[in-house]
């Protein structure tokens, strides 16, 4: 061997010391992987190829110049996952604490600006400690370049965050900029500013975990829409996720040849919805039978679980889920739930996923809070996002669509392009209590029994109108189907419009009511 | 009189149609397919110079439709037809048809296939010559009545076979009276349906024989030769499955005696072209005239392996009307050769017909090795037809170093995608019984079916070999490019939505 393929091969061992055993050991026993570790999981054996291994720091304070680690404290490149091309960028704790410097900056927006111009997804394992203090406001640029990459990418290709480690100031704002965040518990954290800072300020006494842990987040704040139990765990699931995302915009998610078969109909659906209409159900159960065989992949499962998102498969199609949870809120849509579902549906049309709704929704959540949280706003946002949506989308209404609610979740003259019913659905203007207060208000009152007579017209109108076939026989319901025929139904539907095109005006952007 | 023909018609379909095919080739002629619907892939049709499609694919539809046989013989300009093996090979009204239409038959001539198909007339006819036969019936049996008359006077056990047949189809062994009640009706269906005739016969079952058969040629001009024997006592259901020759059972002694019995034979009935003389070897070497096969045999290639004599070009030769160059002093008998029947069939479940695509086909080769193969690798075996699907055949300077060498071939022979003979064969090619000689028709019957016994390592590559295969194939892979591609009307939508 020459010694320039020798010096080769020992820089090479140099750089995957990262911080040194010592530190190595350290990240070890706080039950994380090193930044390696995670990107040989992450990646199918033996695809990672990795970029700017020899990049070093130019900070010449502090003693600095004579601490110079190869890589400067994150891992970059490319690599495969389930034959997949991605990027990822995987921030490497034991040197230097994973601290952001301009160098470390750089090598992130060196794959990110590639990422970009190529058309492939890029995955950010996050484990770092903040700017390089040493560096000082030149780590801020670092950080600026880095945001500004995530919004042009944004809508342009996935980008999906993993938060491992700490995440805290500024820092978080780039997993924020990103489609989705992974977390683990435990081990990671993300907050603006951090337990000590609160409480100078505002005297609240907070640990780490509660203040920015992973259930914090997604529990309280939506902000995690993933939350596994270790790094093992949460690269597994981001791989798994990977496999229902397009590379790009112009893509589609890949199909997988199916073994569930497209024609199969569950009589247990017959079953699921409650004679009562006011008995809560499980529209999981729903999902679970209609939609390939263990390809739910839910997302923000613990966050405003009054409303269900996520992707599955529909014979080997990727298909996003936006559906109400009638065991939950009785599936109203808040504040939360409503931004939870504008998201998803942006994520989707964004990237070519078909949207499928199904609707059970007795109306949004009355009350004091929601209003003074400004729910007419929020309520806006899936309004606006479904009317923006140009993805095919198919609508089942399994049982209430009642009020702005029938308008809001994907009707015919909001774009539905596919609009089923079952016929437990009752789509009408109210429901029938309230709808009969308003309208006999005085004969009630003048009546001599009330509750009787209130009773009789309740279910005089639940039967004329609390059906599906008002709507039906206006064609603002394409078909009234049989629960059991759900599944063969939307692939049949699902085929139909695959192709569909269709746009927007010309503009610069929308304005979503934020 | 010599008849000279150019363009043969090939009344058959695979690996014979190909062994026929190749033959016309070597001799300068033009080789005519014919294929049913269900053969419209056949490889004979691929390997013929021309191809006509005769009709769907039951054979009473098309390869035993003699009208359309005779008729695409003159719209392609043949002016011979080779029949092969079954369908109309011992049919002497085609034979006849032939003759009549001035089209030369390649086989005998129909009075001798009319003597010899006649069991019951071939029987007297080779007995009148001194050849020896089976105690039988030599009366035509009419109903089930007269037929239990016959069994009673020869004594049970009896085999009832269909009048005109052979090859085994249409054949039971009766152990009593019951037993013949049970068969008689099967028996004439099935006579009815293989050979056109519901005409049945009976005689002595002789148990535990050997089967022995010798190849005979005759010519036009009084000269018949016998080239030996085959050994075909590796049977189930009477349907051969290994042949060889020689057989270990016969000495020269025998050889020229059965031998010169055979030509006699053959005589009785002014026999020409290749034919083959059956005969039933008792324990203690008696032979019996069983019936003789008036056409070229499946197992033919055994006798071309051990004496270098092109069966199908002297046929063609005698048929020509061209005078026999051999003569028996020039028949040499040179080392041992073996075949084994390659049938779409299950052995262990009972030899049921297995079809299907065949998915991979790799066949032996190597020195002394000769495949005479009717598929191809992507081929769909159907099952319309007799299941051989190909013959293995293998020469050696003797029969230790044959076996050995069959199962060698037979170690290389890969089919995958149907069930097949292989994995059987190469289990006899073990069998001590087989390897010392100790054989019968009762062969299969009597041997265990011992399932071979898989090694340690051969269990764990198959188990690394099935998880691999489910993986590969069950996988639900989102780098499926066939799935994958996007619509040009939809990515156009996609790009106007970005303008």
């Amino acid at each position: 061997m020459n010694d320039g393929i020798k010096r080769l091969h020992q820089l090479r061992e140099k750089s995957k010391e990262g911080g040194g055993k010592e530190r190595i050991k350290r990240q070890h026993d706080a039950g994380k992987l090193t930044a390696s570790e995670r990107i040989e999981l992450l990646l199918d054996p033996d695809t990672f190829q990795e970029f700017d291994a020899y990049v070093t720091h130019r900070i010449h304070d502090f003693g600095m110049e004579k601490r110079k680690i190869l890589g400067d404290g994150v891992v970059t490149g490319w690599g495969k996952i389930n034959g997949r091309p991605t990027y990822v960028f995987s921030q490497d704790f034991t040197a230097f604490g994973g601290t952001l410097s301009m160098a470390h900056a750089e090598k992130i927006c060196k794959i990110m600006d590639m990422a970009l111009k190529g058309g492939i997804p890029i995955i950010g394992l996050n484990d770092s400690g903040g700017a390089r203090i040493q560096e000082g406001v030149v780590s801020l640029a670092g950080y600026a370049e880095v945001f500004w990459r995530n919004v042009q990418a944004s809508g342009v290709i996935p980008q999906i965050s993993a938060v491992m480690g700490p995440c805290a100031g500024g820092a978080v704002y780039s997993p924020a900029l990103t489609d989705f965040v992974f977390m683990v518990n435990k081990t990671s954290y993300m907050f603006i500013t951090g337990p000590d800072v609160v409480r100078a300020v505002t005297h609240e006494d907070v640990s780490f975990d509660g203040l920015g842990g992973a259930r914090v987040h997604a529990e309280k704040s939506g902000v995690a829409h993933f939350i596994a139990d270790s790094d093992e765990e949460c690269i597994d699931e981001i791989r798994r996720f990977f496999d229902y995302l397009p590379l790009n915009n112009m893509e589609d998610p890949p199909r997988i040849r199916s073994t569930d078969d497209a024609e199969r109909m569950d009589e247990e659906l017959n079953h699921i919805v409650p004679e009562n209409p006011n008995q809560p159900y499980e529209m999981k159960e729903i999902i679970e039978r209609v939609f390939d065989r263990e390809s739910f992949l839910e997302v923000q499962r613990l966050y405003a679980q009054n409303i269900i998102v996520g992707f599955a498969r529909l014979d080997g199609r990727v298909v996003g889920i936006v559906a109400q949870q009638p065991s939950v809120l009785a599936g109203c849509l808040d504040i939360d739930a409503s931004i939870k579902g504008a998201r998803f549906v942006r994520f989707c049309d964004a990237f070519n996923i078909p949207i499928i709704v199904f609707e059970d929704v007795p109306g949004f959540l009355p009350g004091i809070s929601q209003e003074h949280g400004g729910i007419i706003k929020h309520g806006a946002k899936l309004l606006y996002a479904l009317c923006e949506a140009t993805v095919p989308r198919i609508t089942v209404i399994t049982r209430k669509s009642y009020g702005g609610a029938y308008c809001v979740l994907s009707s015919k003259q909001i774009r539905g392009d596919l609009n089923f019913a079952w016929p437990s659905a009752e789509i009408a203007v109210m429901g029938p209590e309230g709808a009969i207060n308003i309208i006999y208000r005085r004969e009630i009152a003048s009546s001599k029994n009330p509750e009787k007579m209130r009773e009789e017209l309740v279910e005089e109108y639940r039967k004329k109108f609390a059906n599906p076939y008002v709507a039906a026989a206006r064609g603002y319901i394409d078909d009234v189907i049989e629960p059991k025929e759900t599944r063969p139904k939307l692939i049949k539907g699902l085929e139909l419009i695959e192709n569909k095109r269709d746009k927007l005006p010309p503009k610069k952007h929308g304005n979503i009511p934020l | 009189m010599k008849r000279p023909f150019k363009k043969v018609l090939i009344a058959n379909r695979g690996e014979i149609a190909l062994r026929i095919i190749r033959g016309c080739h070597e001799m300068g002629m033009k080789a005519v397919a014919v294929y049913s619907e269900a053969d419209r892939e056949s490889l004979h049709v691929y390997r013929a110079d021309e191809a006509y499609n005769i009709g769907p694919a039951p054979a009473e539809q098309s390869y035993l439709d003699t009208e359309t046989i005779i008729e695409t013989a003159k719209k392609a300009g043949c002016d011979a037809i080779h029949p092969g093996y079954g369908f109309l090979a011992e049919s002497a009204d085609f034979a006849q048809r032939c003759l009549d239409e001035g089209i030369v038959f390649i086989g005998p001539g129909p009075e001798a296939m009319r003597a010899m198909g006649d069991k019951t007339l071939a029987r007297k006819k080779v007995s009148k010559a001194g050849v020896p036969t089976i105690p039988g019936i030599n009366r035509g049996l009419n109903s089930v009545e007269s037929m239990k008359n016959c069994a009673r006077e020869i004594g049970y056990p009896v085999l009832i076979k269909a009048a005109l047949g052979g090859g085994g189809k249409g054949m039971r062994v009766c152990n009593n009276e019951d037993d013949l009640n049970a068969s008689y009706e099967l028996c004439k269906k099935e006579a009815q349906s293989s050979f056109g005739s519901p005409k049945l016969y009976l005689e002595k079952y002789i148990d535990k024989p050997r089967h022995i058969e010798f190849q005979i040629l005759a010519d036009d001009y009084g000269n018949t030769i016998h080239l030996g024997e085959r050994e075909c006592s590796i049977q189930r259901r009477h349907q051969k499955l290994i042949e060889e020759s020689p057989s270990t059972a016969i000495d020269e002694r025998l050889r020229s005696e059965m031998g010169e019995a055979a030509v006699a034979a053959a005589k009785s009935v002014g026999y020409t072209n290749a034919g083959t003389i059956e005969f039933l070897l008792d324990g203690d070497k008696n032979f019996y005239f069983l019936e003789m096969n008036t056409r070229l045999q499946v197992e033919h290639p055994v006798t071309e392996m051990i004496t270098g004599i092109d069966l199908v070009g002297e046929q063609f030769r005698i048929a020509k009307g061209m005078k026999m160059m051999l003569d028996q002093k020039k028949i040499r008998i040179n080392g041992h050769s073996i075949e084994c029947r390659i049938y779409a069939e299950d052995p262990e479940s009972d030899f049921m017909p297995s079809c299907g695509k065949i998915e991979i086909l790799r066949e032996p080769a190597g020195p002394w090795v000769r495949v005479d193969s009717g598929v191809y690798q992507g081929y769909e075996v159907a099952v319309y037809y007799d299941p051989i699907i190909a013959k293995l055949i293998v020469w050696a300077e003797d029969r230790m170093t044959a076996i050995n060498r069959m199962h060698r071939a037979l170690s290389e022979y890969i089919i995958t995608g149907i069930k097949t003979t292989i994995d059987f064969h190469r289990s006899v090619m073990k069998d001590e019984r087989f390897r010392r000689g100790d054989i019968n028709t009762h062969f299969i019957d009597e041997t265990e079916r011992r399932d071979r016994k898989y090694t340690s390592t051969e269990k764990k590559a198959a188990a690394i070999v099935a998880a691999l295969f489910y993986h590969e194939n069950n996988q639900e892979r989102v780098d499926d490019k066939a799935l994958n591609r996007i619509s040009p009307w939809k990515l156009a939508g996609r790009r106007e939505s970005l303008d």
